[in-house]
């Protein structure tokens, strides 16, 4: 049999073209369909298990798919707004608690999530090193974004202007980094996490700036009345927050009407979440309360008749590659007859001639294996990201 | 008497929502609370209703407006360990914008008259960069000067406490109603001075009397003064003008005026008494003594021939 093996695997290193073909075209077909279930199991478990620990949402009326994707995994698409007013009333009903959030700003291509301190309570997170947000510009990072960006507590990281070409929009906002999160393996290792209210001064809402009366000899007083100052650009506007100038930092109107993106809504009880269901039904109704469990579970089904149709289609492919491998097989006896003639001449059985064939397919088979297999392993190191980009991102 | 029975009824109502709410809940085991107040008056009404169940702390210094505290990183740090956070609402705790807590723990009083805020009218507005025309100020804050909003605020915390430690709250509702008692108790007595007084005019020597002013309907006039601070000419000027038209002889104080302030006002017929909204701990005494104080010197002017 050692002899045969090593006859079989002479003729491969010889035929060196014809055989990494087939190894290459063995290993795809078995390692497409693994692939593709281990890919479509690491999105489930994903998008599942945040959803699965996330009770309620409140947003916008529109698509609820957007709403859950936005607010779970922090992707790009951005719901309509909702107001801070929405949160209050939450509270006010006593049926549940609001995790208020405010997904729309980036720095350095991670998402900038402003929300309040509950949220990591909610989804008992520990802080790897430093401290939560205390102040207004101080941040918490993700896991992912410390160890990429190689940022540490007491660092900084600037808020991304949201269009390059709006020279007249708001500055970006330089944010003190006072923690890092332990790795969650979740969107939040991504993220960078700010108080709504630093969310809000990046938008411009609130905002820190030199005292006018005090500028009035540099000439930052363009008019003023009994009852109002016009102050020119001369006035500096503060784009970091420190406590030199924290005192200065102010908001603009009523912060009910401030803007937030969703609302994780925590019912106190089943009887409280169906009430709440109840209250966001009507027409007239500009919000909607969606269970992200359920908008994800109908994700995953599209997703999975996808997968029936896409495995189909492998399995065809699949049959019709084993008919063209025994072609090849078949063609390559028949280009070797001259070579299988001089073994029966050296006094060979036609079972060696067997043994011969057999081990090439062995080989073959088992080299083909073996690349699949570490294909595999390279696929769930990536897979996390890889499933990011594709279905959450 | 309507007045009294209405508040009998009230509660008698209150009492027992809350005997059927804790029959309701869940028995769990008593827990210390750890609660942070932003100012002394709801320290007091914590206390009272808790009476040592729960730590209850006013984390600013004593000698500071409670109102324009900055705190650090470390105290907000602090603050964030607490089991119950008590604000005062209307804009009271200039500070709480700019630092980060939970909102599941932050309690707001003053929620539930929310309608009753006292704008503040002589607000300057101003003009610069995006965001267009706005003034900084808002509505005044020291809301239980109004001792009815005192009691609604009292029994705000009440709720808050039974709920958040139903297990306590047949014992908070024992400490609470004596404490409700005595706030509607001075609200009366206050009612009943308001009206003795008809419409005698008053200066305030701070913009901190406009809920006490209302409640009561004090014809009261303030100014902006500092009791420790010997009043600029331009403030006595000022002052002089006010007098004109609103020919005061009697002037409330936060806090103790400086002799010499009392002696120049004296010499403009206007007598001193001390009415300290006692934002911060006071010296002696408690929240209900204080008050008990203030009452009786505004009873001086009353009783002034």
């Amino acid at each position: 049999m050692i002899d045969s093996l090593y006859l079989a695997w002479r003729y491969i290193v010889f035929n060196r073209k014809k055989t990494i073909t087939l190894i290459t075209c063995i290993s795809l077909i078995t390692f497409l369909p693994f692939a593709l279930k281990a890919l479509l199991s690491e999105s489930e478990h994903q998008l599942m298990s945040r959803a699965a620990t996330t009770p309620l949402l409140v947003g916008a009326k529109g698509n609820s798919l957007d709403l859950v994707m936005n607010s779970l995994y922090f992707s790009k698409e951005e719901p309509d707004f909702i107001t801070m007013k929405s949160a209050d009333e939450i509270i006010d009903s006593g049926l549940a608690l609001p995790i208020p959030l405010y997904t729309r700003f980036q720095a350095r291509e991670y998402p900038i999530v402003g929300t309040s301190l509950d949220y990591f309570e909610f989804r008992h997170y520990k802080i790897e090193q430093g401290r939560a947000f205390a102040m207004l510009g101080e941040c918490l990072i993700g896991a992912d974004v410390a160890s990429k960006l190689n940022l540490s507590i007491g660092d900084s990281i600037l808020s991304s202007p949201e269009n390059l070409f709006d020279l007249a929009g708001i500055y970006p906002l330089k944010m003190v980094i006072t923690g890092v999160l332990e790795k969650t393996n979740s969107a939040d290792d991504k993220a960078v996490f700010v108080d709504l209210k630093t969310a809000w001064v990046i938008q411009g809402l609130g905002h820190g700036h030199q005292d006018v009366k005090k500028m009035e000899e540099a000439g930052a007083i363009v008019n003023q009345s009994k009852n109002l100052v016009t102050a020119s650009s001369k006035v500096k506007q503060y784009t970091e927050i420190n406590t030199d100038n924290l005192e200065s930092f102010h908001f603009h109107g009523d912060p009910s009407i401030y803007p937030l993106t969703a609302i994780i809504t925590i019912p106190q009880d089943d009887k409280s979440a169906t009430i709440l269901r109840g209250r966001y039904l009507s027409d007239q109704q500009d919000q909607q309360i969606v269970r992200p469990k359920e908008v994800i579970e109908d994700l995953l089904g599209n997703i999975f008749r996808i997968k029936d149709f896409i495995d189909g289609v492998v399995l065809v492919v699949a049959i019709a590659m084993i008919l063209a491998v025994m072609l090849v097989f078949s063609l390559s006896l028949r280009l070797r007859q001259k070579e299988i003639n001089t073994i029966f001449h050296l006094g060979c059985s036609r079972a060696t001639v067997v043994q011969l064939i057999a081990a090439e397919i062995l080989i073959i088979v088992l080299a083909s294996g073996i690349l699949c297999y570490l294909s595999l392993l390279v696929l769930q190191h990536y897979q996390e990201n890889i499933v990011h980009t594709l279905f959450i991102s | 008497m309507i007045r009294s029975t209405f508040y009998s009824l009230r509660k008698l109502l209150l009492v027992s929502g809350v005997i059927l709410a804790s029959g309701n809940s869940r028995a769990e085991e008593a827990a210390a609370l750890n609660i942070v107040t932003v100012n002394y008056p709801l320290k007091f009404f914590a206390e009272s209703i808790t009476k040592g169940s729960a730590t209850v702390n006013l984390p600013m210094p004593v000698d500071i407006d409670p109102a324009f505290w900055s705190p650090k990183a470390d105290d907000v740090s602090a603050l964030q360990k607490a089991d119950v956070v008590l604000l005062n609402g209307a804009n009271y705790a200039k500070w709480l914008p700019k630092v980060s807590l939970s909102l599941f723990k932050m309690v707001n009083t003053s929620s539930q008259f929310s309608d009753q805020f006292i704008p503040i009218e002589s607000a300057m507005k101003h003009n610069h960069g995006v965001g267009g025309e706005h003034s900084h100020t808002g509505n005044a804050f020291t809301t239980w000067l109004d001792f009815s909003l005192a009691e609604q605020q009292a029994t705000a915390i009440f709720k808050a406490l039974s709920k958040k430690t139903p297990n306590l709250s047949a014992s908070y509702v024992t400490n609470f109603i004596p404490l409700q008692e005595s706030l509607l108790a001075i609200d009366a007595e206050l009612t009943q001075i308001g009206s003795s007084l008809k419409g005698k005019p008053l200066l305030g020597s701070h913009p901190v009397y406009q809920y006490l002013k209302k409640r009561y309907q004090l014809n009261l006039q303030s100014v902006h003064w500092e009791p420790e601070d010997a009043p600029s000419k331009e403030q006595w000027e000022t002052l002089k003008k006010i007098l004109k038209k609103h020919p005061a002889k009697w002037m409330l104080w936060e806090g103790k005026p400086a002799p010499e302030t009392v002696t120049k006002l004296e010499a403009l017929g206007v007598k001193s008494i001390v009415f300290t909204p006692c934002a911060n701990k006071p010296e002696k005494g408690d929240f209900l003594s204080v008050m008990k104080m203030n009452t009786e010197n505004l009873k001086a002017i009353v009783n002034e021939k």
